[in-house]
């Protein structure tokens, strides 16, 4: 049970601990520090994982309906072991490219709080005890995006906690009227709405619903408030991009798995106007994002806007709900999580390496940094859904689940933008790859200068990418662990 | 309504006094008519509370031969009421009168509007 | 009789005995006899609160030899003695952290007559919350707007002088308003004492009689004291006041004098007029609205100031509007969130106004925005606290703000025809206040290159940062364990009536 508490306190007292401190004597000592930290906090995550059970853990309460309480089920481990692995990932790899950001005991500091608060997301047992972290997650957050202090990532920045809490607002606005009409905030499989109230309140509950899948679907930048990702990601640096694309917007997609499945549940929703609205709403952004990706030349803009796209991949099998979309969909949380970490840790090497942002400047890339751009290679084909990824896994799994599903109109539409967005995700992640590898006749090669990165950075990408391959090579470990998921909640 | 209008003159007109006063210590910009219009207010206050504690054909409660009936005398209260709040209102208009003049030694002006303009260009 | 349902009329004449005796002291004696006079008023109020709770029920004090409907009566219940409580506690630590700049902005000859006023208005505050008595709370209420008024100009500038005029105008036209309805009051009713008047209203409303009278009377009570506590539109005097007053004043005013007002409101509403009566009379909508607009209003005029004690003066505007929003809601619930939120937001701004000082006084004293940049560098704690000050008014989870909202929500989503417009008002008033909060939080913690004022070391201010400390501690357990605060509040409601 303590686990639960410790592995969410550790990283966030951490975090504290280094804000507080005077600046360390050098800064090896503050990479070392930062780096035990996170490994601690790697290993009491993983201990929570196996020692707490199914119990609930309450921490204390609110007011006499509200406690805060923690609980850990199949939903929370996946999420939680892919936040782990690349916020630890991209940590290490910050020691080598924070060098040249500065201000790193800062920081690492605010890294470590949103370690803690991610974890403290997934281990939410209740909607008003995630509603407390998800707050504390942007303002957490927020810092990273604000790292370097130019006008630009103040905007961003700005752009970025005023359109979460507008979303954080209407989601509590479904909080609030939840508590009236529904019996309870805790989260059980199959959601706590009762068919009585579905029948009394049925119309207000679903306009809720829909207010929170708006309010909660900012952070997964769902389309109609998706614009403040792309500003605000590429802004922050490279390690920072990495979590807060790969990880961070997740703590809106679990925001949402959270409140449809484990709040309002299938049965309600399934076959409503908002579950309509919600398929038309992700479609629109998986098409959108590709768009304006492959029209964007600036190298981590164009992966932010990817994101975009990519995570409504995942809200549309949410949406689609059946057992096949929902597998696809959590499939996809933890290959997208691996794969988008991998290519912005790559952006990010690159722009250490060589300084150059922009896709057309990068003309011979492959030729300088080989291996580096091989990992991007492969996690690119994840991306677009080429065995034997496992971006292919879940993308099966989720044009498989659009198919069965009984939705007229949505059953085909749904596979034919999935696939064209994958054509378009070909066409804004491979140039980089052709451009790199095959520079073409008039490339100087008298120039060509070996420019791979300390392992240090390279060694966190080589773990993502095979991640994300062996997603796509034994993915019935995965699948099989996501059906108990999609037994209980379907 | 007319003919208790006109039973209740007192009060009427209390009220009618209670409105100008009210609306000389909100409208007037001159510190000095403001409090003016402060003191029409209180004292249209006790005029309305002297009426009400009044009653027709009786004596202020007075012992000077011996305690008559309950029913001949008016009720005391307003009458203390009245007393309490004169002091309230000299001390607050003492009070405003000292703000007065200290804005006067400093600006050499009565009027409020006057004295804020010229406080935003001081730009204090 | 039980020797503690002395208290609360022991306490009153405490304050006001040493407000006589402060006025022949030194400065540094006065201080100390206000410092002990608030901790034993306090631990007095906390011996009544335990007292109380203890019995279950509330006590009425005779003063005086004279009964009922004649005497004149304190009566003290769990939510009294608990207001009294807190009121101490925030001006303590209020006059606590201000204390240094009280030396630089007040002249040295007149530091004593500060805490002089400063004991009377406690003396009133306490009167205005334990008082049964209708003549006497409007006594109070005025000897409130004149050490109030005191306390702004006892800082001579310009600003401050106009300001009080401003302030007393107004207050006058309040008081005004609530004598003339407490006249008409004891006109209808022949009472002065709260729990007679209440059955005498009782009897009135049940006949039929004097409806439009009575409506007059609620009317002119509400507004009178809707004017005295800076509802919107009538907070012209405020920004001034609270901005340009030194600070610890600035802090008691916004946290407490409006809140003595208020408190009376309630009172009225539950003790004289009747809850239910008060609630059929169509006054409580005009609150609901002017509340409202007051939440946008405050607001808005908060993200234009670009002087940042100001925009906190401001900001109480808004907040302001947020309890007559719960007043006005005319349920239970609302009336419960509006007291919760008295306390937190008396908790919360002062704790702003104490932490914005620490910000200007290492930005060269200068409130402008520009000059602030990166002050929190300079004074850590201040930053820190107006940090908290600044969540907790946004209304994140673990700040008394969050616990406020919610109540605020819980009592919106019980009434159906107010629902929607305080919901969608509370969103909107909470993304402004996050707007100007987070502007002034981001700025602070901006790094500025050059190194244009000197930081402060901990040496420099101990008391301070223990205040700031303790500030931060008051929020925290408001926003965590709000629970027996709840349970004290609906115990003190359930009281009243």
């Amino acid at each position: 049970m303590y686990y639960i508490i410790l592995s969410i306190l550790f990283p966030i007292f951490t975090g504290v601990y280094l804000l507080v401190r005077k600046e360390m004597k050098s800064r090896k000592n503050l990479l070392m520090a930062a780096g035990i930290f996170f490994v601690i906090s790697a290993v009491l995550v993983i201990l929570a994982l196996c020692m707490a059970g199914n119990g609930l853990f309450t921490l204390f309460n609110l007011t006499n309906r509200l406690p805060i309480l923690f609980k850990i089920d199949e939903v929370s481990v996946v999420f939680s072991v892919m936040a782990v692995v690349v916020i630890v990932c991209a940590g290490f790899f910050s020691f080598a490219y924070m060098k040249h950001e500065g201000k790193e005991k800062r920081y690492y500091g605010y890294y470590l709080i949103v370690l803690g608060v991610l974890i403290a997301l997934c281990f939410a047992g209740n909607l008003i005890t995630f509603y407390m972290f998800f707050e504390v997650l942007t303002l957490s957050s927020m810092p990273l995006v604000l790292h370097n202090g130019s006008k630009e990532a103040v905007m961003a920045g700005l752009k970025y906690l005023f359109y979460s809490l507008s979303g954080a607002y209407m989601s509590l606005f479904g909080i609030y009227f939840l508590e009236r009409y529904g019996n309870t905030l805790t989260f059980s499989p199959g959601g706590v709405i009762s068919a009585e109230m579905a029948v009394q309140h049925g119309g207000i509950l679903l306009g809720i619903c829909f207010a929170m899948l708006i309010g909660f679907g900012v952070k997964a930048g769902m389309f109609p408030m998706h614009a403040w990702l792309p500003a605000a990601h590429p802004v922050a640096p490279a390690p920072a991009s990495a979590v807060l694309s790969a990880v961070i917007v997740k703590a809106g997609v679990l925001a949402l798995v959270r409140v449809v499945y484990y709040i309002f549940g299938v049965s309600f929703l399934k076959g409503s106007w908002v579950q309509y609205a919600w398929i038309v709403l992700t479609l629109t952004t998986v098409f959108m994002g590709s768009m304006l990706a492959y029209r964007e030349p600036v190298l981590k803009k164009r992966l932010a806007y990817s994101t975009v796209s990519q995570l409504s991949y995942i809200l549309f099998g949410l949406s689609v709900m059946n057992a096949e979309s929902v597998t696809g969909g959590l499939l996809h949380v933890l290959s997208h999580g691996f794969i988008k970490g991998a290519l912005f840790l790559c952006a990010g090497a690159i722009i250490y390496m060589t300084g150059k942002t922009r896709v057309d400047q990068l003309r011979g890339i492959g030729k300088e940094m080989p291996l580096l751009m091989w990992c991007y290679t492969i996690v690119s084909l994840g991306l677009i859904g080429i065995p034997p990824t496992g971006g292919f896994i879940s993308k099966w799994y989720l044009a498989q689940g659009a198919l069965l599903s009984d939705i007229p109109g949505f059953n085909w539409i749904g596979p034919v933008i999935l696939l064209i967005s994958a054509l378009l995700t070909a066409g804004y992640l491979l140039p980089l790859t052709i451009r790199g590898f095959f520079p073409g006749a008039d490339y100087d090669y008298g120039t060509l200068k070996k420019k791979e990165p300390p392992l240090i950075m390279t060694v966190p990408i080589l773990i993502l990418t095979a991640l994300s391959v062996g997603i796509g090579l034994f993915p019935q470990i995965v699948t099989n662990y996501l059906s108990h998921i999609v037994e209980r909640v379907i | 309504m007319g003919a208790n209008l006109f039973s209740n003159y007192g009060e009427a007109v209390a009220m009618i006094l209670f409105g100008i006063g009210f609306g000389n210590l909100l409208l007037q910009s001159n510190l000095i008519k403001k409090i003016i219009g402060l003191n029409i207010m209180d004292t249209a206050i006790y005029l309305f509370l002297a009426e009400k504690g009044y009653i027709a054909d009786r004596v202020a409660p007075i012992v000077t031969n011996g305690v008559q009936s309950m029913e001949a005398y008016i009720n005391p209260i307003p009458s203390g009421l009245v007393l309490t709040g004169i002091v309230v209102s000299v001390s607050v208009s003492a009070l405003m009168l000292s703000i007065t003049i200290r804005l006067y030694q400093r600006y050499h002006t009565l009027d409020l509007d006057e004295i804020s303009i010229r406080l935003k260009k001081e730009g204090l | 009789m039980n020797f503690v349902q002395n208290f609360p009329a022991v306490s009153i004449l405490l304050c006001l005995f040493a407000g006589i005796i402060s006025s022949g002291l030194k400065k540094k004696a006065a201080r100390f006899v206000n410092t002990v006079l608030i901790s034993i008023v306090g631990f007095l109020s906390l011996c009544t609160l335990i007292y109380v709770m203890g019995t279950g029920e509330s006590f009425v004090y005779v003063m005086g030899m004279f009964p009922a409907p004649w005497g004149n009566e304190i009566r003290a219940g769990v939510l009294e003695a608990f207001t009294a409580l807190f009121f101490c506690i925030i001006m303590l630590l209020s006059l606590a952290g201000g204390r240094k700049k009280l030396a630089d902005e007040v002249e040295e000859g007149k530091t004593f007559l500060y805490y002089v006023l400063m004991d009377l208005l406690l003396a009133s505050l306490l009167a205005l919350v334990y008082t049964n008595d209708l003549f006497t709370a409007y006594v109070f209420v005025e000897i409130n707007t004149i050490a109030a008024c005191g306390l702004i100009m006892i800082r001579q500038n310009g600003r401050t002088i106009e300001a009080a005029a401003r302030y007393m105008i107004m207050s006058l036209l309040g008081s005004g308003l609530l004598l003339m309805g407490l006249c008409m009051l004891y006109d209808l009713t022949g009472h002065l004492l709260m729990s007679n008047i209440k059955e005498q209203i009782k009897w009135v409303y049940v006949s039929g009689q004097y409806r439009i009278p009575l409506l007059v009377t609620i009317a002119l009570l509400s507004v009178g004291l809707a004017i005295k506590s800076a509802l919107f539109p009538f907070h012209a005097w405020l920004p001034d006041a609270y901005g340009y007053s030194t600070v610890s004043s600035a802090a008691i005013l916004s946290s407490l004098v409006s809140k003595g007002y208020i408190f009376l409101l309630i009172k009225i509403i539950y003790r004289v007029v009747g809850f239910e009566i008060f609630y059929e009379s169509r006054i409580v909508d005009v609150l609901f609205v002017f509340g409202l607009m007051g939440m946008i209003f405050g607001s808005i005029s908060a993200i234009r100031e670009n002087d940042v004690r100001r925009m906190i003066a401001f900001s109480s505007v808004a907040q302001i509007g947020y309890i007559y929003m719960g007043i006005g809601m005319g349920t239970q619930a609302g009336m419960e969130a509006s007291i919760f939120h008295i306390f937190s937001h008396a908790a919360t701004k002062s704790l702003l106004f104490i932490g914005a000082i620490g910000l200007t006084d290492v930005s060269g004293g200068s409130r402008q925005f520009i000059e602030l940049t990166g002050s929190a560098y300079r004074n850590k704690w201040a930053g820190v606290t107006f940090t908290v000050g600044s969540l907790s008014m946004v209304g994140v989870p673990l700040f008394s703000g969050f616990i406020s909202k919610l109540l605020f929500a819980q009592a919106a989503v019980q009434n159906d025809v107010k629902m929607l417009p305080a919901l969608i008002i509370l969103g909107i008033s909470t993304i402004l206040n996050a707007i100007y909060f987070m502007k002034t939080v981001i700025r602070i913690y901006t790094p500025v290159e050059e190194r244009k004022y000197e930081s402060i070391t901990f040496k420099d201010m101990k008391l301070y940062v223990a205040t700031l400390a303790c500030f931060i501690i008051l929020n925290v357990v408001l926003g965590v364990s709000s629970q027996p605060i709840a349970d004290i509040i609906g115990q003190g409601l359930a009281m009243f009536s």
